[in-house]
């Protein structure tokens, strides 16, 4: 099963952002045992106005005597300075911490419980709509023809620990687990839709062995240094600040480990015939992902970021998904999840004028076009990147 | 930070050397898969001198985190589940620690029937820790259960050292029932469901 990240608990104060943060594990035996915490919360309330945010998104356990004295220090804040309001900041992943916390919102009006759940994932909505699961089947079922040979020129190997970090609907975890074995799978992912279907699949289908498991990728709970080869595959792409999984991703990465992960550029997307007006939308799309903090073009950027991220031992390439690939319906069907997805929502959230979405719309049944013309080629470019978290 | 290796070290050595007993469930008997939600199947049990186990605090964490590794491996979010048993036991454990008599086994069982997981404690006591026992698990069947709870969370003075049974009743939504086994012992059974039924 998935390990929890610290036995011990650290505490500190971003002045920046007023904010206390709690990560790790609290169970003392005495409330003396946490002075330092009221040391750092004295320390603290010197120097704040207005809201005092108690990060705890990572206190992971926490008994009885710790959360008698946190909760004492948030009160006592509160009761002596009536112009302070404390937000306390936990998360449904832990489990307990919302139910317990909630509970001082009794004691003082000033104290506020937020559960950070969706607020790190902008596109959040657009991918959790169950119409786009048949979308995400199907770009697996084709990217898998390319990655299967692939990820073993990345270092993937039979018997490894591996984590399938932001894994949707689980189906590239099963993958993974029929071709390569692996001695331990994790599969997490933010979306409770899809992970109940990843589930389900793994269910209907015998798959054992894959741990599914709920968590914010930028804030995992799993121990450091556990995985051989960790995947994150076009998930960087649709957050609007990648480095914060990838510093999560080497942290669980073990040292001499892999982290593989895969994106697009998707003004790259390409067809023939009627290519102009297919390259037209493609750009459009980048600009309009742009608009909600999506950098859909990040696939090329992914060697500067791996190494960015403390990485070395960087291999990279691309391939493309056409519609040469097996049934050329298969590709079209993605256009065409693709069209629904960006003309029919996306155009409607930035209020684009009815000639653009026309336009916009035109691309994307012209690359259908390409797919499907006995002459025609459709593709879609795929840029792969690996790292060696350094020994 | 060498030091605090060190010890963690030597208690570990500790803790294994006073275990009597760690008994998941042996390799060779295999869950007998026609029975599995008709009746409670053991997962594991550990059986550790009372004096001992009291002898550390940090046992209670240590005890709580192995055990919810143990149980949680196939449950449908084992990270998710892990931290609730382990919050869960953890305070049981706390309240072990605080209230048990001299001398004696103690023994901590887990068992499951479909997606109930059943902690069984038995703990060394004396009359007064078994009072203690009694009184507090007669309190969790009052109506009032959940106004104790909180208003003795944040009391003055020292916490209550049944606290984290009327937590397990409130927040876990626990059955607990007690019974006497002999004069200097009591076994408390806990009933906790963690997660729905996968569908």
């Amino acid at each position: 099963m998935a390990d929890i990240v610290l036995h011990k608990f650290d505490a500190h104060f971003d002045e920046n952002n007023q904010e206390i943060c709690i990560t790790g594990s609290m169970r003392p035996q005495r409330a003396e045992d946490l002075e330092m915490l009221a040391r750092l919360f004295e320390k603290s309330l010197r120097s704040i106005k207005g809201t005092l945010y108690v990060n705890l998104k990572r206190l992971v356990r926490l008994n009885n005597i710790a959360f008698r004295v946190l909760a004492g220090l948030i009160v006592k804040a509160c009761g002596e300075r009536p112009d302070l309001r404390v937000s306390i900041i936990t998360s449904s992943v832990v489990g307990w911490s919302t139910r317990k916390f909630a509970t001082l919102r009794a004691i003082n009006k000033n104290i506020l419980v937020e559960e950070y759940d969706n607020e790190f994932y902008p596109g959040q909505a657009f991918v959790e709509n169950n119409e786009i699961i048949s979308l995400l089947r199907t770009q697996t079922k084709m990217t898998w023809r390319h990655e299967r040979n692939i990820l073993g020129r990345h270092g993937i190997r039979e018997g490894m620990a591996v984590a399938d970090i932001c894994c949707g609907i689980g189906d590239f975890a099963v993958l993974l687990q029929k071709e390569f074995k692996p001695s331990r799978l994790v599969a997490l992912d933010h979306s409770k839709a899809s992970l109940a279907y990843a589930r389900n699949v793994a269910n209907d289908f015998g798959i054992q062995g894959i741990e599914y498991i709920y968590g914010d990728a930028s804030e995992m709970l799993l121990e450091e240094n556990q995985f051989d080869f960790v995947t994150c595959r076009h998930a960087l792409q649709i957050f609007d600040r990648p480095e914060l999984i990838l510093r999560e991703l080497f942290r669980i990465c073990k040292p001499g480990g892999r982290v593989y992960v895969t994106n697009e550029k998707n003004s790259h997307c390409l067809g023939e015939p009627r290519g102009e007006s297919i390259q037209w939308t493609y750009n459009e799309v980048a600009k309009i992902l742009a608009h909600f903090n999506q950098d859909i073009e990040i696939g090329p950027k992914s060697r500067r970021l791996l190494l960015d991220a403390g990485f070395d031992e960087v291999r990279m390439e691309s391939f493309m998904v056409t519609n040469l690939d097996g049934d050329p319906q298969d590709f079209a069907d993605i256009i065409e999840s693709w069209k629904k997805l960006f003309v029919g929502n996306m155009t409607a959230l930035r209020n684009d004028d009815p000639a653009f979405v026309e336009r916009f719309r035109r691309g994307f049944d012209d690359h259908i076009f390409a797919a499907l013309h006995p002459k025609g080629y459709a593709g879609w470019p795929i840029w792969v990147a690996s790292a060696r978290k350094p020994l | 930070m060498a030091t605090r290796g060190g010890e963690q070290k030597t208690t570990r050595r500790l803790w294994r050397r006073h275990l009597r007993s760690v008994d998941p469930l042996p390799e060779d008997q295999p869950m007998n898969t026609s029975t599995i939600g008709t009746i409670f199947e053991p997962l594991f049990s550990i059986d550790i001198d009372i004096e001992v186990y009291a002898s550390n605090w940090a046992y209670c964490d240590r005890l709580s985190s192995y055990a919810a590794r143990m149980v949680s491996h196939n449950r449908i979010d084992s990270l998710l589940y892990s931290n609730l048993f382990s919050s869960a036991l953890n305070e049981l454990l706390e309240t072990v620690f605080r209230a048990h008599g001299a001398g004696g086994s103690f023994v901590c069982s887990v068992s499951r029937m479909a997606n109930t997981d059943r902690i069984e404690l038995t703990i060394p006591c004396k009359a007064e820790q078994a009072q203690f026992y009694f009184d507090a698990v007669r309190r969790l069947s009052r109506p009032d259960v959940t106004e104790q709870y909180h208003s003795a969370l944040f009391a003055e003075g020292a916490l209550d050292p049944d606290i984290g049974l009327f937590e397990l009743a409130v927040d876990y939504d626990a059955s607990i029932r007690l019974e006497a086994l002999d004069e200097n012992t009591v076994h408390l059974t806990v009933d906790l469901v963690l997660e729905e039924a996968q569908a």
